[in-house]
């Protein structure tokens, strides 16, 4: 019965962590032009997260040695320097954009300007990493962020014709006057959206937070294999509420009111203000992982003690480096520079990145040295090595499409 | 031709350590399996410049060491002596996954930045000195 608990529990967080700010704005954004014709992405992207996040997660499990580690050690100073050096960037970035998600989501509910909501939610975050046991911290989160499930009851909601959504979905022709860079550029972001690198650090770094062995290997297999996709559905969910509200209306998404739109039509305020609360749980749990994603690798990379399982003087630079790295984020938040805006940017960024990330958890999921008997079997590198050629290809034909389309104006 | 000798059959019937594979850029762990640094470097014994005497012994790893070197190793150029960290080869229990030492990670010096943030920066906040929840 417990055991059931646990999986049930493991399975529901993984679904509601599974979306951020950059799932939520690129999928509606993507609905809103594209109609459905951009969901094999979706699927292409959930089938390679869950390769990769169980990957590293067995790495992590079996040889005690978090993502980070393993880079530099696989790659040397030079390469692993460059990698840490991108890698954390874009973590920032994403943090910033999670930060900035959670006090749009605020304003929603407030009408006070998110400017004035970015300070107390960067301090909140602080606040429960300083403070917040591990677990608690991703099961609520996680547990709240399932409230997005109102995306896809919005969807039922609004009645569209299911033939017509199936329809984009198997026609892959452009709607109006969009251009075939801008849909490619935007199959990019969105596969950045749902393969973010941070993931993949918080993922590997979270097992030894939580201390798995290889027994709890099947656990984590059943969250990641049920729990992803399931989370891909929402996010199927929102660019379908976009597909049937915003596109015919050609309603482009620049605000996260306007992926809201959809949802406030189906089912007025209640159903709105459900999704408010998963919209500000989702990026909180988001921003939770990424700041402490930003501390993992570089502590990782550096051979400092990390982790909440430490009290804070005994993982001190750790925890000076997420709350720098938070106090960068309020900055540039403070600025004015629209969330929305660097949310785009970072999942395009986030897709640039991707090959060296995983690269390395490839390589070392299969040294018998670190895996012993739980090295990688024929299957896994198979999809392994086909996820690495996609994503090489996808990060390769990132900046052009970025400068070509002028970010998918 | 000068070839290179066979190695010294004897020499290698133990374990073949790879410097680069399984000593540079692996973590350090102490005593209590607390993280302590990342290898950076390998100090040796003594080798003399310019040609080597007939018959000198082979040099022997004396130190792992740690800090400054990162950016050497990539820039080229020696970073001042004060900049050393060092830990003696003496105070290594095992070389695997990770590099265990014998000895607990307080009473190292390379850890003095880890306990100068820890002190003035993070045990001055408040909960900073709390056990974790």
């Amino acid at each position: 019965m417990k055991r059931l608990f646990a999986v049930a529990l493991g399975i529901l967080t993984a679904i509601g962590g599974f979306l951020d700010i950059g799932d939520i704005v690129t999928n509606a954004v993507v609905g809103s032009r594209f109609g459905m014709s951009l969901a094999w992405v979706v699927v292409v992207g959930v089938i390679g997260i869950c390769v990769f996040a169980q990957m590293s997660g067995r790495v992590a499990a079996v040889s005690g040695r978090a993502t980070f580690e393993i880079i530099r050690e696989r790659l040397g100073p030079r390469a692993a320097s460059a990698n840490l050096a991108a890698s954390f960037l874009i973590n920032v970035m994403t943090l910033t954009a999670e930060v900035g998600g959670i006090a749009l989501a605020l304003q929603l509910v407030s009408s006070v300007s998110y400017l004035l909501w970015v300070p107390f939610a960067a301090g909140a975050v602080w606040l429960v990493i300083w403070r917040v046991r591990f677990s608690i911290m991703e099961n609520v989160t996680g547990l709240i962020g399932l409230t997005l499930v109102g995306f896809a009851v919005a969807l039922f909601l609004l009645g569209p014709s299911w033939s017509e959504l199936a329809q984009q979905v198997m026609q892959q022709g452009l709607p109006g006057t969009e251009k075939a860079t801008t849909y490619w550029f935007y199959a990019v972001a969105l596969f950045g959206a749902a393969m973010t690198p941070y993931e993949v650090f918080f993922f590997s770094s979270g097992a030894v937070e939580e201390g798995w062995t290889a027994e709890d290997l099947t656990q984590s297999r059943v969250n990641v294999l049920v729990g992803f996709p399931l989370g891909g559905v929402l996010s199927l969910a929102i660019a379908a509420c976009g597909a049937v509200v915003l596109l015919p209306q050609s309603i482009q998404v620049t605000t996260l009111s306007q992926v809201m739109l959809p949802v406030a039509e189906a089912g007025g305020k209640v159903l709105l203000a459900v999704i408010i609360l998963g919209v500000v749980a989702a990026t909180f749990g988001a921003a939770l992982e990424t700041t402490l994603s930003s501390g993992y690798t570089l502590a990782q990379f550096n051979g400092w003690s990390w982790g909440k399982f430490h009290r804070p003087t005994e993982a001190a630079r750790f925890h000076l480096t997420m709350i720098i790295c938070l106090i960068v984020g309020l900055g540039v938040l403070l600025t004015g520079m629209d969330p929305i805006k660097i949310t785009e940017l970072s999942v395009v960024f986030s897709a640039i990145a991707l090959p060296l990330t995983y690269l390395p958890i490839l390589v070392v999921a299969n040294d018998p040295e670190y895996m012993g008997e739980q090295v990688n079997g024929a299957v896994t590198n198979a999809a392994g090595v086909f996820y690495l050629i996609v994503i090489l290809v996808a990060s390769l034909a990132a900046v052009p499409l970025l400068i070509i389309t002028k970010a998918g104006s | 031709m000068n070839l290179p000798h066979p190695p010294d059959t004897a020499a290698v019937t133990g374990r073949l350590i790879d410097a680069r594979l399984h000593l540079l850029d692996r973590q350090v762990l102490d005593r209590a399996a607390l993280p302590v640094t990342t290898v950076d470097d390998i100090s040796l014994s003594d080798v003399p410049a310019g040609p080597l005497p007939h018959a000198s012994p082979s040099p022997t790893i004396t130190a792992l060491l740690s800090g400054a070197f990162r950016f050497t190793r990539i820039f080229g150029g020696r970073p001042p002596m004060s900049r050393l960290d060092r830990i003696s080869w003496s105070d290594l229990a095992e070389i695997g996954t990770a590099i265990r030492l014998r000895a607990a990670r307080d009473t190292l010096q390379v850890g003095w930045l880890e306990r100068w943030v820890a002190r003035h920066v993070i045990g001055k906040i408040p909960g900073g000195r709390h056990d974790p929840e």
